[in-house]
């Protein structure tokens, strides 16, 4: 299928990144986990200091009610780790099921790490679940090495609650 | 003790640098330091910072008998889910002769306490699984394994796989 192209996601697209980070995840299921909404997105990532990027992959010929369909999305942002510096990070990869197994996916990954090349980072990093068998097998297939498994990194997350008890310790 | 915990500045990034790698040999990859006191000078210090940075200084009279009055440090940045923004602390490093006195705490307070003011809903960090006074000092902080709970693995492209995935990218 080549009657798709990529692009940069405009403020535009915002109710479709919505659409499809609800589809993604529905696929992990979690959507109950999903607290965003399209003032956030428009706001975190269009504002005067993004904290998202975004691509999408529209398709070419069959109209939506607002023009061409978004079919599919990465959400990425730059992170840094102070042993090798700037890494592109690929929070968000998505495309609708219907659409798959045309090499949108593939062509999304390349023009990411064409992306993270141009702007001097050295690496890509993201998560994966480890039951998601189908995704493990895509990104292995390129080449990616999983660090969990190889080094043995845990992710951790500290939620807003303990996040507000951190914040307010007193000094000893 | 006698401490303080700043914002860091250009000047501290050869401290920063000097503790960053012995966190490398804490951690047994010291061979993954790719980059110098230059790089974070560059990639903290210009007009579009990739990370921020807290260090814990010790009054001039109290300094190391090498000198130092840096002896700890965090490095952070932002990140972005679906829960909206996030602080990824990549880095906690305290000297062994400074820890147990309240370093560690009050510099992760401070991330916190910046993380909140940007409206960030978490924190979250990665740990070796082999770490076992970072994981307790983590999980008596509220944090959660999330590589347990949700088998979320760590995944990276660099080097010869990056530079292949980068090649393929369609032209723009």
């Amino acid at each position: 299928m080549d009657n798709f192209k990529l692009r940069k996601a405009e403020p535009k697209d915002v109710p479709d990144l919505l659409r499809l980070i609800k589809e993604l995840a529905k696929y992990e299921e979690m959507e109950d986990q999903v607290k965003l909404t399209e003032k956030d997105l428009l706001e975190d990532g269009f504002g005067e200091h993004p904290f998202y990027h975004c691509i999408v992959a529209e398709q070419r010929g069959e109209l939506g009610v607002n023009g061409p369909m978004v079919i599919g999305f990465a959400m990425y942002y730059f992170t840094y780790d102070p042993w090798i510096g700037k890494l592109l990070y690929l929070e968000d990869f998505f495309v609708m099921q219907e659409y798959r197994g045309f090499g949108i996916g593939s062509e999304i990954l390349k023009l990411l790490s064409h992306t993270a090349m141009k702007t001097r980072c050295s690496s890509m990093h993201f998560i994966v679940a480890e039951d998601n068998k189908a995704s493990i097998e895509f990104y292995k297939r390129r080449g990616a090495a999983d660090l969990s498994l190889e080094e043995g990194w845990r992710l951790f997350r500290i939620d807003k609650n303990c996040l507000l008890k951190m914040s307010l310790r007193k000094e000893e | 003790m006698n401490f303080k915990v700043r914002i860091a500045e250009r000047e501290d990034c050869k401290d920063i640098s000097r503790l960053m790698m012995e966190l490398a040999v804490f951690e047994k990859m010291p061979e993954q330091v790719k980059i110098t006191h230059t790089e974070l000078e560059r990639d903290g210090f210009s007009p579009n910072p990739f990370y921020e940075c807290l260090v814990a200084e010790l009054p001039e009279e109290n300094k190391t008998k090498e000198g130092h009055t840096i002896v700890g440090y965090a490095l952070y940045f932002y990140t972005y889910t679906w829960q909206g923004r996030s602080v990824y602390m990549e880095d906690l490093y305290v000297m062994p002769e400074f820890r147990g006195k309240g370093l560690g705490k009050e510099l992760m307070s401070k991330v916190a306490q910046v993380g909140k003011e940007k409206q960030c809903v978490r924190l979250q960090l990665s740990v070796l699984d082999w770490n076992t006074p970072s994981l307790d000092f983590y999980v008596a902080k509220g944090a959660k394994d999330h590589t347990a709970s949700e088998g979320l693995h760590l995944i990276r492209f660099d080097g010869q796989a990056f530079d292949n995935l980068a090649k393929e990218a369609p032209r723009d």
